[in-house]
């Protein structure tokens, strides 16, 4: 036993010392711990872009920019209750954006933002800290109430809600940072290191700082209800040290190698096959709502019906189809009847390769006309107005032109004539024509943006007389939680907290049945 | 390991030294001859398998097919014979060459040799623990494909699911319950002493299942089988279940949910030819009523706009076809086994070298399984302190699956690429087995896109493919050194390798391909396992008269490694051609996985006077899975056998008694790199790289089991009736759960936690008898009996609820499971009820609400998948050269989901929406305020269901949970005619015998849905995956097989 007693001990001692490296093989060979700053961006940027296009199939909904026309017995995407202003209770649906900001963002912007600032890499560090302030932007303005304080610390189970005020104050506290940032050039400051990431600007720090300025822009337009917040001489200001034209659009464009890298409003990602344009947005542009005059952005934008004739819109109080007939029925918008347009070429951005925008030139002169009408400064709102639309006539030149589709070009006689019109632009703008204009020029993907405008304008408000968003009107059967209230917010992601962190819920009330009908504090006075 | 070499009773060093001396001069000693003789039962009939030993020597054979056998002995030896479930017989060697015996069947015998942990062997009497032993023929005589399937019914606590009737399907194992949430609760299989693999091919390896894929099966469309199935059944000669980690402890961390130890045969002196083969038809046992009376809902131009039949009835005479019978096919499977063996008289060197061929064909058109084996094993004892054995066991398979029931895409839909599925909601009025347009593509019938139209089953089993390979080689090479007459080192080494090809096809005309025009793809996993095992054993020295004392320790190190190569292509050029040269996107995705451990056990056994017996068990485990610091565990197990009747010789005359009593540690690690975040390669636009759903934990550590259990075998009626009873109670604390989710906040959705604690009890009774014991008829009953249950106690980070997302396959339940439910637990969104039970009614619709319409939350309503209990009953009659086995199994309580019947429903197929016209009332209180005080409104909503179809599509899959599913199954049942004399004589044959047989011939159940025996995931899915979720699954078909079997 003796003998036995001394193998033991021999082979526990060779053990303890070959063994821990024999021993040392759960290092993930699959994939890496950390990586080159630059390489997480490209997620980060594809996400920005294509997560808002996720939460718009049901924000699109809200806005009745479409509709879907799926008649199924019960429909899951989206749900029916999408479209009567409700929410989807058990679902994740409409919190794409949730899961983005905190997941597909969330702990790689910390690393990439760390390794940025350690490196000196201003440039870098700056386009973070704008994905930080986009992220807490879109996701506030979608859910009111939002975790930034305790975010991503994964030591923790249960996290409490900022306000919506701490979360303006944060956003422009990150991107007061990020223009400073942006204007350096000293440091490791690299226009071709951060061009391996960065596919919107290739590493452009120029066109970076002033998205940033159009962000800034945007966010504090957002204050038109709060006179004593509210400036828009500010507003203009950043209008103003933003894009300067269409080139500085700050786009994506899709490689199209695999379903994660479309555009997902194309027709291979099947998300809105289903989905058809609604009576709102095609009076907008068939004359209805601006004196006869029918855009001519409408054929290049807007789906003819079955029979090829006119431009026919769903009722949103109707099932389906309602009350059109199988030839009235407008088409998908990749422009086929019925779910047809497989592997066939889109229309518009409703394509497969079709870039997409997080924010355009069209859009930030539509807000600096409102901001100009405000300050009662006519002429620069006039004017801004006009470049909104002129702008976006060309936006949608350059997306047909990208897919190689056939609606021609609008040519430049069209658009003048357009422009012209005094249906169009009169002599003196309303908000009404800013605003009504504006829902155009985002159609099909600025979800964010034009539904927190509805909102601050209380979907129906009419300013002197004129309704704001042209013909819009309220469904008129409501979601029966709503208790007859608009929607006002989507609740927060569910498997993320109404599973997981029902504490952090109770105590913002987010708990209630009808707390998608609790208001903004950003929309109150 | 066999026993060959291993001196298994105390001996005398006198006796090692003479035996040393006999060896090397063996052939000089002219008292050394040759035995030779016949074994035969009560009943004269010839028994094969019997060992004979002579005693206090390694000298061992055993008996062939016509029960003789041949060893080299010298006169005053003892030959001892041993048959499991027979009582040891003992003969002096005299002057006759020939020695005859008659061995007497026994329910309990004490002194039955037994396999053990590590492949050491001990006599019952010493074993403190539980664990039961079946023989190999037992299972071979099954034909069951997958010796897995043939355990059900014949091991007290082993439950056995197989995932579906398909051929090849995967069944997984399931010992005293489900302890773990979300870890594989499989146990290990170990052959001949070393662990082989048994992975489910996970689908999370598919280029097409990347996270956030819109094309992913997540382990619910397609099944693979299960590898231990390369295993060919009628090579094993014995298995043995150790059920708790009492027994399994020498084997460690692997072993948590037991271990099943395979011994395989090995030749045998006067061995010979065997050629066995058998035929088996089988046919589907049922089909679910469809009604006949109402058509589609709508229809425009003859085409559909959906296959839901909500609409006017079919008017008089139309023409309905049967698509459901005509589908199925009678199919035919072929086996054949052709074994050469043989060993010299003395057994210094025996060989067996087999070839197996197992062909079998599905109901289900276009499935199949088919298999060949090659196993070579040899012994040898190469001199008088060293001995050799080497199997060498070659395995190709190749399996043909259809898609299986959840074939889901996020894109199509549920359900939209399920065979039987499409079978059943295919309109009755349209001929389905006319799948294709004049132009050789998918005929549609429906205004849907071809993405959302469900397939015509035939186009479907046609056109889409699941098709895997498997190469294998299993080698294992044991030597013994012997070189202390007291002790023994015995090393095994061996190799696991295997290359898996699968190929998965969804054709660009079908439903689940259409959106990507066609989607392949490949993943090789090529797999290997090395393993090394050294065991120094000592044999029982006496320390004082009455007590001795035995033991070994040893060492094992574990490498496994599997490198997944995955590729998808989508976008087909040609639609028929399928390679992935015929794709326009491909993506490729690598996975590759390592694990090692490291381990040092040891083991002594003190006996007192051969009725007591302590045995202390220690292991200590290095495992690469847990970080550096807390990654050795050590774990204890303590069991006594107390033969009390031997104690206490005066009740000998009632009865024969042991009790064992345990206690055993056990520890787990985590998967590998479970506890670091790792970045993913992006697919999304530009590349780039990004963290995976799975947040960090460093502070993982091991999680820790303790496991009591006591138990009695009692032998009454001289042995004949034998009883087996044990009780055991498990609680693992630390538990690990893997993938479970928390707060986006995190900035991660999954997390690997430890912190949840499960507690399982039970029961087992096993009894043995023969009622009747005549010259002529013999009739033998085992009763296997087990009860189990197992709650979660608590959650990690007190979270509310967890569950396996892979089985949330169906509508909106899954298998989550809160603090207090059994780990079986369903949880979904069920009918909310007010504080008296009565449903919730909406004022608006007069429907009853579901949870999610409130909270949105998956709720608790007591439903569990847990069985009461569990019997197996195994009747074995013999008359004369007629011998009839049948096995019964039963089953009483657990729930079962018919998600089939609830999809049924929502399209108005089922028969139960017949009587849509009805007015009712839903029973229950309007949710208006009231509902939960004194006086609740009580509904008085008349709902017309064909008026308002919400009726049926928006029920809760709650009323679709049926209760309490009892059965009784005849799983086996065969009859075998053994030749007479004549008959042999005239075939030149030593035995043979001829047997017809049937399987799973009728099932007796409460369950309204095909078979309640399912599993809407797959076996490679942790915890309590989708047993009883029942969705679309091809039940197990009725088998009659005809064989033969004879030996030269």
């Amino acid at each position: 036993m003796k003998h036995l007693t001394a193998v033991c001990f021999a082979a526990v001692l060779t053990c303890a010392t070959a063994c821990q490296e024999f021993l040392d093989v759960n290092t993930n060979p699959n994939a890496p711990q950390s990586v080159a700053a630059n390489l997480y961006l490209p997620p980060m940027l594809h996400w920005m872009v294509s997560s808002p296009q996720f939460d718009g199939r049901y924000v699109g909904h809200y806005t009745q920019q479409w509709y879907s026309a799926s008649t199924a017995a019960a429909p899951t995407s989206p749900a029916p209750s999408w479209g009567k202003m409700g929410y989807d209770p058990g679902s994740d649906a409409g919190a794409q954006q949730w899961r983005d900001v905190y997941w597909s963002l969330g702990q790689n912007l910390v690393d990439m933002n760390a390794k940025a600032t350690a490196e000196q890499r201003w440039d870098l560090l700056g386009v973070g800290l704008i994905l930080k302030a986009w992220g807490w932007q879109v996701l506030t303005d979608l859910h009111g109430e939002i975790i930034i304080q305790q975010a991503f610390d994964p030591t923790r189970t249960t996290f409490d809600y900022d306000t919506e005020e701490f979360a303006y104050e944060e956003i422009r506290r990150l991107l007061d940072s990020a223009i400073v940032l942006l204007r350096r050039t000293d440091g490791a400051v690299d226009q071709g290191y951060l061009a391996v990431g960065d596919k919107i600007y290739d590493g452009g720090r120029t066109k970076w700082l002033r998205f940033a300025h159009g962000m800034l822009a945007m966010h504090l337009s957002h204050y038109s209800n709060k006179a004593a917040e509210y400036d828009p001489a500010r507003v203009i200001l950043e209008v103003d040290s933003s894009f300067r034209n269409n080139a500085d659009d700050p786009l994506l464009a899709y490689p199209n190698t695999n379903n994660d890298d479309r555009n997902f409003l194309g027709w291979t990602r099947n998300n809105i096959r289903l989905y058809r344009q609604t009576r709102f947005i095609v009076n907008l542009m068939n004359g209805t709502q601006f004196g006869g005059v029918v855009d001519p952005r409408m054929s290049r934008m807007l789906a003819l019906d079955s029979a090829n004739t006119t431009y026919s819109g769903l009722n949103v109080n109707e099932s389906g189809f309602g009350a059109l007939t199988a030839s009235q029925q407008p088409r998908n918008f990749f422009g086929y009847t019925g779910t047809g347009g497989v592997g066939s070429p889109g229309r518009y951005i409703f394509d497969d390769r079709a870039k997409l925008p997080v924010m355009t030139y069209a859009q930030l002169q539509f807000i600096k006309a409102e901001a100009a009408l405000r300050m009662s400064n006519q002429a620069a709102a006039r004017t801004a107005y006009t470049n909104g639309i002129s702008a976006h006539i060309d936006f949608v030149n350059d997306r047909s032109r990208d897919i190689g589709t056939t609606p021609t070009q609008i040519t430049t006689a069209e658009k003048t004539a357009f422009l012209a019109d005094t249906n169009i632009v009169p002599a003196t703008v309303t908000l009404s024509h800013i605003m009504s204009q504006k829902v155009i020029a985002q159609f099909g993907w600025g979800h964010n943006e034009m539904w927190l405008d509805m909102r601050r304008y209380h979907y129906t408000d009419s300013v002197g007389g004129v309704q704001v968003f042209r013909g819009f009107a309220r469904p008129t059967t409501l979601y029966s939680d709503n208790a007859e209230q608009l929607v006002q917010r989507i609740r927060p992601r569910f498997n993320s907290e109404y599973v997981w962190n029902r504490p952090g819920l109770d105590a913002i009330g987010g708990l209630a049945s009808n707390y998608h009908t609790k208001l903004l504090w950003i929309t109150q006075p | 390991m066999s026993a060959l070499y291993q001196p298994t009773h105390m001996k005398r060093q006198m006796h090692i030294a003479l035996l040393g001396l006999c060896l090397v001069a063996g052939q000089a000693f002219a008292q050394q001859r040759t035995i030779t003789g016949t074994v035969t039962s009560e009943q004269g009939a010839p028994l094969s398998g019997v060992a004979v030993v002579v005693k206090g020597t390694g000298t061992r054979t055993s008996t062939n097919n016509t029960g003789a056998y041949s060893i080299a002995a010298e006169a005053s030896q003892i030959l001892q014979f041993r048959l499991i479930g027979t009582a040891l017989v003992e003969r002096a060697v005299g002057a006759d060459d020939m020695i005859n015996v008659q061995l007497r069947r026994v329910a309990l015998d004490l002194d039955a040799v037994e396999v053990t942990a590590l492949g050491e062997t001990a006599a019952r009497r010493s074993l403190g623990t539980a664990q039961q032993t079946v023989r190999g023929a037992e299972i071979a005589e099954t034909q069951r494909e997958n010796f897995v399937n043939a355990l059900q019914g014949r091991i007290a606590g082993v439950d056995v699911t197989s995932t579906s009737g398909v051929p090849g399907a995967s069944a997984s194992i399931t010992i005293r319950g489900v302890s773990s949430i979300s870890s594989s609760n499989q146990p290990l299989i170990i052959v001949d002493g070393l662990p082989v693999d048994n992975k489910t091919v996970n689908t999370r390896v598919f280029a097409s299942d990347r996270p956030g894929s819109t094309t992913a099966f997540n382990n619910r469309g397609l099944d693979f089988t299960n590898r231990a199935a390369d295993l060919e059944p009628e090579n094993i000669e014995t298995l043995t279940v150790l059920k708790g980690p009492e027994a399994a402890a020498l084997y460690g961390i692997d072993a948590a949910n037991g271990a099943i130890v395979i011994t395989t045969k090995r030749g045998k002196a006067g061995g010979g030819v065997e050629y066995s083969n058998n035929v088996r038809l089988e046919s589907p046992r049922g089909r679910p009523e469809l009604q006949q009376i109402y058509g589609p809902t709508s229809s425009a131009g003859g085409l559909v706009t959906r296959f839901e039949y909500f609409g006017a009835p079919y008017a008089a005479g139309t023409t309905f076809y049967d698509n459901v019978d005509g589908f199925f096919r009678t199919a035919a499977t072929t086996r054949h086994n052709l074994v050469f063996s043989g060993a010299d008289p003395a057994n210094q060197v025996n060989y067996r070298v087999s070839a197996s061929s197992t062909q079998q064909n599905g109901v289900v058109p276009n499935s199949r399984y088919q298999r060949i084996n090659l196993v070579g094993a040899s012994q040898a004892r190469v001199n008088t302190w060293l001995g050799a054995d080497l199997t060498m066991s070659y395995s190709y398979a190749t399996n043909d699956q259809p898609l299986k029931g959840a074939s889901t895409s996020t894109v199509a839909g549920v359900g939209v690429g399920s065979p039987l599925l499409g079978l059943l909601l295919w309109p009755q009025t349209d001929n389905a087995e006319d799948y294709l347009t004049p132009a050789g593509t998918r005929r549609r019938l429906s205004l849907l896109a071809a993405s959302d139209e469900i397939d015509n089953p035939y186009f479907n089993v046609q056109k889409n493919r699941n098709n895997s390979r498997n190469n294998r080689l299993i080698a294992n090479l044991g030597l013994t050194v012997t070189p202390f007459s007291w002790g023994y080192i015995k090393t095994n080494i061996g190799s696991d390798g295997y290359t898996n090809e699968n190929e998965v096809l969804r054709h660009p005309e079908s439903a689940l391909g259409f959106s990507n025009i066609g989607i392949l793809d490949l993943a090789t996993d090529v797999s290997r396992d090395l393993t090394a095992q050294t065991v120094f054993s000592v044999t029982p020295r006496t320390l004082t008269p009455s007590i001795s004392i035995s033991g070994l320790v040893g060492h094992f190190v574990y490498d496994h490694r599997s490198t997944t190569d995955a590729l998808v292509g989508m976008k087909f050029l040609d639609p028929n051609f399928v390679s992935v040269n015929n794709t326009l996107e491909k993506q490729n995705a690598t996975t590759d996985e390592q694990r090692r451990l490291v381990s040092l056990f040891g083991s002594a056994t003190v006996d007192y006077r051969q009725f007591l017996y302590v045995t202390v068990q220690g292991r200590n485990d290095w495992t690469s899975t847990i970080p550096r610091g807390r990654n050795s565990f050590f774990y204890p197990s303590v069991s006594t056998s107390f033969i009390f009747s031997d104690a206490f010789p005066s009740l000998r005359r009632l009865m024969t008694g042991k009790l064992r009593i345990a206690y055993a540690e056990v520890g787990r690690d985590a998967r590998p790199y479970a506890f670091r975040p790792s970045l993913e390669n992006k697919p999304t636009s530009h590349g780039g790289y990004g963290y995976g759903f799975t947040g960090p934990n460093v502070e993982l550590r091991p999680e820790f089991a303790r496991s009591v259990e006591g138990g009695a075998e009692l032998g009454f009626l001289n042995n004949r009736l034998g009883v087996d009873i044990t009780l055991y109670r498990k609680v693992t604390t630390d538990q690990i759960v893997n993938d479970i989710r928390g707060s986006y906040a995190t900035g991660f959705i999954l997390f690997n936690l430890n912190g949840a604690k499960t507690r399982s009890r039970g029961a087992e009774i096993t009894m043995r008898g023969t009622p009747i014991l005549k010259n002529n008829f013999a009739w033998d009953v085992v009763a296997n009996f087990a009860a189990s249950g197992s709650i979660v106690l608590s959650l990690p980070h007190d979270l509310p609820e967890t569950y396996v997302s892979d089985t949330w396959l169906y509508g909106n339940v899954r298998n989550g499971t809160q603090p207090g439910l059994s780990t079986m637990s369903l949880t979904g969104f069920f009918y909310l009820r007010n504080n008296r039970g009565q449903l919730l009614i909406d004022p608006l619709t007069g429907l009853p609400l579901r949870s999610n319409v409130v909270s949105g939350n998956f709720i608790d309503a007591g439903y569990d998948r847990q069985p009461d209990f569990n019997l197996g009953l195994t009747n074995t009659l013999r008359y004369k050269s007629f011998n009839l086995d049948f096995l019964v199994d039963i089953r009483k309580g657990g729930d079962v989901f018919n998600g089939t019947e609830h999809y049924l429903t929502t399209r108005g197929l089922s028969t139960r929406t017949l009587d849509r016209d009805q007015p009712r009332i839903v029973p229950g209180v309007l949710r208006d305020g009231n509902e939960n005080s004194a006086n609740p409104t009580v509904n008085t909503i008349v709902v017309i269901p064909s008026v308002q179809p919400a009726y049926y599509t928006s029920m809760s899959e709650e009323l679709f949970i049926e209760k309490d599913i009892n059965w009784v199954r005849l799983r086996d049942v065969q009859l075998t005619y053994t030749l007479p004399a004549q008959a042999l004589r005239f075939l030149h044959a030593r035995s043979a015998s001829v047997f017809v047989r049937a399987t799973d011939l009728f099932v007796l159940t409460n369950y309204t849905g095909l078979d309640p025996i399912v599993n809407g995931n797959t076996a490679a899915v942790g915890g309590s995956g989708a047993a009883g979720i029942d969705f679309g699954n091809f039940p197990m078909p009725r088998g009659f097989s005809t064989g033969l079997r004879v030996g030269f």
